[in-house]
């Protein structure tokens, strides 16, 4: 707390309100207020902040519009998957529901500028209104007039109002190519270390210290500030291990100030966190039921990437392993693998790969559907005849998703595919067939 | 609300001012709308025209004609006045009373729009596109007693082309009718036009009746100029001179001619104030004039361009040099920037001061760019040629 905001046209008690509830960010709330001005006073038309997520763009405009009592309309653009839900909902918070009821079907921008002149000539605006559009870089997304028009609505509308968007994406990114009226850009910086750590001692446990809450924040943050520095992520984290750092305490075995022997308990448990919860592997509800369950160790419950088995026919597991040999090898090696007797291998020249990536840094290849039948004949044991259920399960690994056709200008006549299963997948797959896929890759030669 | 307002241009409630002076009775005289009453340099096209129309309604049978030329080569204002004298003639008695009606392809949202303004302006009837269509069909083969002959003037043809060409189709196929009596004159810009747009069925309907207005020679645009202004002494001979002969070389169109006297008239007046002036617009008003109207706007906004601004266009030309393409990403030509503003001693931008720059000048069309979520990577391409830009850089 260095600077407590100052405004003439407010009451110090309701600043210092204000101020309590926006810790780190008094250098963008006063900057902010500044701007804002008297209530009378008109303001800059469109006010542009950007920074990264969870850096308190919308927390900050929320508590000062809403501790100041400022009339303001809050969209989320998101939400408003056309420009009637936005325009809509701006009318609603400023005029009420009969404004919003004025709106034709589907209203045109010029219809939202009548509707809200019209409107403001009923009621004028005594203190300055605020539009506050969260989200904003999907306003690009809709009809290519919006985006101007929002910035300057005030010239529009003839109205003391003020659009403010909030996103995480730089100015340069958003400005359409005829130009537009530009706004103030401001920044809301990243939080620091200590900041955070500031932040997330203040929703302590009532039971405990205040020292001892700190304590575990700085141990947490120890472990996740070099892969995570989201407030809201870390205080989720904050929130979910802290029964497991308390553990050692309810059972009397250290006292609150015995810091070491706390850290050298929770952080095997935190760095397991990492790898299961922060990847949402498992999720936040059976963290807590194993933390119950002592015997059981966690990370033992298989999370969700190991759920990647599935029951396929006999066929169609090797359908899928011929598409992914296919996919995976040159086409000139076909002959060396699935033929038998493919004339002299000239071993010294086949042997040395001249190629410097493999195959499986580029990614998958396309291949017509001839080549993947002839490596699935190769690959299978038995005579197969080709039947329609051969065809109809290519397709119906199609439409699970695990291959991909490419081209979609020729269904039936020589189709192209890709693979789109990995590595693991397939593996786990030949083994259930007994089929030794590395041997086949040129990859792994 | 007003569901249903029509705009409209405000009413005049005062007059139009007299002219009081000798530049203002020349401004007015030089007006594009006050069309004069005969047509200068046209006579020829007149008399094409006029004995066409004329022998159709005399014989009662109906006909095609097309008519092209240039803009401002005065298309419109010879069938205008060629209907006006025929209508005199009717008035007359000399030739069989007809009915003239005309439609503008411009004036239309959709051209089959076309088909209801037609009906209306015949019959005063309203009626959807289809009903109208089937109405006037009706009409234009079946016999009826006492039916004078229709003069269609179609103006703006290119505007009624659709997918099927069925528009098109119905306008020309109505004369060839026996009892439809229609004589339809089509004007559009392009010579070739009925090659190029139209199927065969529908060139062969149009028929063989062209007719090209070519544009004014500098003789015939001071002869215009001279007609309209009629006695009224406010020009100079060799002003007048210059601006035809500059009009003629670059597009000859009519319109542009009276634009620029009258730009002249406004400048003279302007100018007034010095008493060695006569008071008539001489050769440096004209100049002036021309120069205004003729000179590119884009050399006159790199000249006026912040210091960045032509900083950044000159490494847009420097990177095109060494790419060897005419087409660089933003990344490499702000690398030329920095290099640039290096060498001049200014402090290099960053990159976002540096996007501003360049969108400014991509808003202004002297450069081509993609859409700015590209960021860095957008592609950037000059609007306007290497040379002007130098050009506009050099003399400063």
């Amino acid at each position: 707390m260095t600077t407590v905001l100052q405004h003439p046209a407010y009451e110090e008690e309701r600043l210092q309100r204000v101020a309590e509830q926006l810790p780190c960010r008094e250098l963008q709330a006063g900057m902010l207020l500044s701007l804002m001005g008297e209530p009378q006073h008109y303001s800059y038309p469109s006010i542009f902040i950007y920074g990264h997520r969870a850096s308190g763009k919308s927390h900050v405009m929320h508590v000062l519009l809403k501790e100041l009592e400022l009339p303001h309309a809050t969209v989320s653009c998101v939400e408003c998957i056309s420009v009637t839900l936005l325009f809509e909902q701006v009318l609603l918070s400023f005029f009420g529901c009969d404004a919003a009821s004025l709106l034709p079907r589907s209203p045109s921008l010029s219809d939202f500028v009548r509707v809200y002149r019209q409107q403001c000539s009923h009621s004028p605006a005594k203190e300055t209104r605020y539009i506050v559009m969260e989200k904003a870089e999907l306003l690009r997304d809709t009809d290519a007039n919006l985006l101007p028009a929002l910035l300057r609505l005030q010239e529009l509308v003839e109205d003391n109002v003020t659009v403010i968007l909030l996103s995480e994406i730089v100015w340069d990114k958003f400005r359409p190519n005829t130009g537009c009226f530009e706004p103030l850009v401001l920044n809301f910086p990243d939080y620091s270390k200590g900041e955070l750590q500031q932040i997330l001692s203040q929703d302590r446990h009532p039971s405990y210290s205040a020292e001892f809450y700190s304590s575990y924040i700085n141990i947490l943050l120890g472990v996740f500030y070099s892969v995570c520095r989201d407030l809201r992520e870390l205080r989720h984290l904050a929130a979910l291990n802290f029964s497991k750092f308390c553990e050692p305490l309810a059972e009397g075995k250290v006292k609150e100030t015995d810091t070491h022997k706390l850290w050298r308990n929770i952080e095997p448990h935190l760095k397991r966190a990492m790898q299961t919860v922060y990847l949402r592997e498992v999720s936040s509800l059976q963290w807590e039921q194993m933390q119950q369950m002592e015997e059981k160790e966690t990370g033992a419950l298989r999370g969700l990437s190991a759920h990647t088995h599935v029951e396929l026919p006999y066929y169609s597991k090797f359908l899928l392993i011929a598409a992914y040999l296919a996919s995976y090898n040159p086409a000139r090696t076909d002959k060396r693998f699935f033929l038998k007797h493919h004339g002299k291998i000239r071993k010294t020249k086949f042997l040395k790969k001249n190629e410097k990536t493999s195959n499986h840094l580029l990614g998958p290849k396309p291949f017509a559907l001839d080549r993947l039948l002839a490596i699935f004949y190769s690959v299978v044991d038995s005579r197969i005849a080709p039947t329609a259920s051969i065809f109809s399960q290519i397709s119906s690994l199609v439409t699970l998703q695990l291959l991909t056709q490419v081209s979609h200008d020729d269904q039936l006549d020589a189709p192209k595919y890709k693979c789109a299963v990995s590595m693991d997948f397939i593996c786990a797959i030949s083994r259930t067939v007994n089929f030794d896929i590395v041997k086949y890759l040129y990859d792994f030669l | 609300t007003p569901r249903h307002a029509t705009p409209s241009i405000p009413s005049r409630t005062l007059p139009a001012r007299q002219p009081t002076n000798v530049l203002e009775e020349a401004r007015t005289r030089l007006h594009v709308s006050s069309v004069p009453e005969s047509l200068p340099c046209r006579e020829q096209e007149f008399q094409d025209i006029y004995s066409f129309v004329e022998s159709k309604i005399i014989d009662s049978t109906g006909g095609c004609m097309y008519i092209s030329g240039v803009p401002g080569t005065g298309k419109t204002a010879t069938v205008h006045e060629v209907m006006r004298c025929l209508q005199h003639a009717a008035d007359m008695d000399e030739i069989p009373p007809f009915h003239f009606i005309e439609i503008n392809g411009m004036k239309m949202t959709d051209p089959h729009q076309a088909y209801v303004q037609i009906l209306q302006k015949l019959t005063g009837q309203k009626a959807t596109a289809d009903h109208a269509a089937a109405l006037l069909e009706k009409r234009f083969s079946n016999p009826a007693p006492r039916k004078e002959t229709t003069v269609l003037l179609v103006d703006e043809l290119d505007l009624l082309w659709t997918r099927k060409q069925n528009v098109m189709y119905n306008l020309f196929d109505w004369p060839t009718r026996r009892h439809a009596r229609l004589v339809v004159l089509t004007i559009a810009n392009t010579m070739d036009l009925p090659e190029r747009i139209m199927i065969n069925r529908v060139a062969s309907r149009l028929g063989l009746t062209r007719m090209s207005f070519q544009p004014y020679s500098f003789k015939q645009l001071q002869q215009i100029i001279m007609s309209r202004l009629n006695k009224v002494k406010a020009f100079e001979e060799d002003a007048l001179q210059l601006v035809s002969r500059k009009v003629a070389a670059l597009s000859g169109d009519a319109r542009r001619c009276l634009d620029i006297c009258r730009r002249a008239t406004e400048i003279c007046e302007h100018s007034g104030a010095d008493p060695s002036a006569t008071g008539l617009v001489g050769m440096s008003h004209v100049m002036e004039a021309l120069n205004e109207m003729f000179s590119s706007a884009y050399i006159t906004a790199i000249k006026c361009a912040s210091v960045q601004e032509q900083l950044f266009l000159r490494a847009v030309i420097a990177e095109f040099r060494r790419l060897g393409l005419e087409e660089a990403t933003f990344q490499q030509v702000f690398v030329q920037h920095q290099a640039l503003c290096r060498v001049e001693g200014l402090q290099p931008i960053s990159v976002s001061e540096g996007l501003t720059v360049c969108q400014r000048l991509g808003a202004c069309r002297l450069l081509l760019l993609e859409p700015s979520r590209l960021g860095v990577l957008q592609r950037v391409r000059l609007n306007v040629s290497q040379d002007d830009v130098l050009y506009a850089l050099k003399s400063e």
